[in-house]
């Protein structure tokens, strides 16, 4: 039986039903049909899964979807407003910090998390917050540099 | 994912009454170590119990005279950022800093962490140095038990069917007791520990009034390393703290495990204590993790 919960998906309010053994990240991508989180490890190791819930990144491959009652998620799909990408987007972009572009939605995700922890990061608690997102391309130079120029102020 | 129904209730009284009537039901809080584990098909639950609609579960709060109350569904990251325990109890602080990653920080929940029972893990090293406490609920009563008596071994904890850990409890600490978690691991910074070294000290005019030694991660439960005696009312001097350290290498039981052989443990054990020790001698009060 599906349970019926109340919950905000990239700032809309939604009325939705969620199998109990659903993960968020099956919710979001087989109902939704919000692609940008993808399945990479699966256990909470790689990081591409990555979306926000109240503004903190977690594993949606590990969150059950039913959890999000009450909250607010903010996936990939959410960051860009009328048409413009958001500023972590546009670091991105311009600093090339991606390559085959698999972590890149949960690195982008990630790098907003560690924006909402740390309105300045320095570079050590970017490597440290960031530490748990996986790049196979090795990009991780390219990402610090990008969050070095959000992190100007 | 594999099939299971689910519960929410939506107090811990609730929660335990649920588990008493259901004796093959598992409690899920964060879900990072049973979702794993259902995943990889090691165990096939057909009805979880979710801990996380209960709304009263995590509060961190501190009393002189009672020490610090950990609700157990405070996640690891609220206890790492907690101002109370960086302001009384920083090293259990930096234990939780170093759990996996964010993201898992960010879920998983200490009461999980406890009852998982997993011997590879941070914070059940410093609590063992803090002589940590936990509160174990059933619907009939309330009972509370040494973490190392909770703690039976690897996956094994003195949890009984219909009983939830509710709570941590950390005595206050005596004035002037600081110290360090040490964490060594041999995979990505992320990784669960190799060994863990929880050093604590109250250090009086250069003299080491009372030192506190734990040691986790190398065998099925942390453990204290008795040796720590011999550092009472002694200068801790480069001759003292060589001795702790190899009877911390001796006294403890490795076990080889993916992420080193039963030698290796017992070799990182000497080292980190001396690190460990060196650091309190130094009176370092911050360290990085």
């Amino acid at each position: 039986m599906k349970l019926a919960i109340a919950t905000t998906i990239n700032g809309q309010r939604e009325e939705i039903a969620v199998h109990p053994n659903q993960t968020l990240l099956e919710f979001l991508r087989d109902e939704l049909k919000l692609k940008g989180a993808v399945e990479g490890c699966s256990v909470g190791v790689c990081g591409s899964c990555t979306v926000l819930i109240d503004g903190k990144p977690v594993s949606s491959c590990l969150t059950l979807a039913s959890n999000i009652e009450g909250k607010s998620v903010t996936t990939i799909e959410g960051l860009s407003q009328n048409g413009e990408l958001d500023p972590v987007q546009q670091a991105f972009l311009k600093h090339q910090a991606f390559q085959c572009g698999f972590c890149t939605t949960g690195m982008i995700m990630a790098v907003k998390g560690l924006l909402n922890a740390h309105k300045q990061p320095s570079e050590e608690q970017a490597r440290d917050y960031l530490s748990g997102n996986l790049c196979r391309c090795g990009t991780y130079k390219e990402v610090l540099a990008a969050v070095k120029e959000l992190a100007r102020p | 994912m594999r099939k299971f129904d689910l519960i929410e209730p939506k107090s811990l009284a609730e929660a335990c009454a649920l588990l008493g009537n259901h004796p093959d039901a598992k409690a899920v809080a964060g879900g990072t170590a049973l979702l794993t584990i259902i995943k990889q098909g090691l165990l096939l639950p057909k009805l979880l119990v979710n801990l996380k609609k209960i709304i009263d579960g995590s509060a961190i709060t501190f009393d002189p005279v009672q020490g610090l109350r950990i609700g157990a569904l405070a996640t690891i990251n609220e206890i790492e950022t907690s101002e109370i325990v960086n302001r009384h109890y920083p090293a259990l602080a930096e234990a939780c800093h170093v759990v996996a990653n964010i993201r898992i920080r960010n879920m998983a929940t200490i009461g999980g962490n406890l009852c998982h029972g997993d011997y590879q893990s941070d914070p059940p090293t410093v609590l063992a140095a803090l002589d940590a406490c936990v509160e174990v609920m059933s619907a009939a009563n309330v009972r509370q038990l040494a973490l190392t008596d909770f703690q039976l071994g690897s996956y094994e904890t003195a949890l009984q069917p219909g009983e939830l850990l509710s709570a941590v409890v950390i005595p206050p600490l005596p004035a002037g007791m600081s110290g360090h978690y040490v964490k060594f691991t041999t995979g990505s910074s992320e990784e669960r520990p190799c060994a863990g070294v929880a050093a604590l000290a109250r250090i009086d005019g250069g003299v080491c009034r009372e030192l506190r030694l734990a040691v986790g991660a190398v065998s099925a439960k942390p453990s204290r390393i008795t040796a720590e005696a011999l550092a009472k009312d002694k200068i801790l001097t480069a001759d003292l703290i060589t001795t702790i350290a190899a009877e911390a290498a001796r006294a403890i039981d490795p076990i080889d495990d993916v992420r080193g052989s039963a030698d290796y443990k017992r070799h990182l054990v000497g080292v980190l204590t001396r690190r460990a020790l060196e650091q309190l001698a130094n009176g370092k009060t911050e360290m990085k993790s």
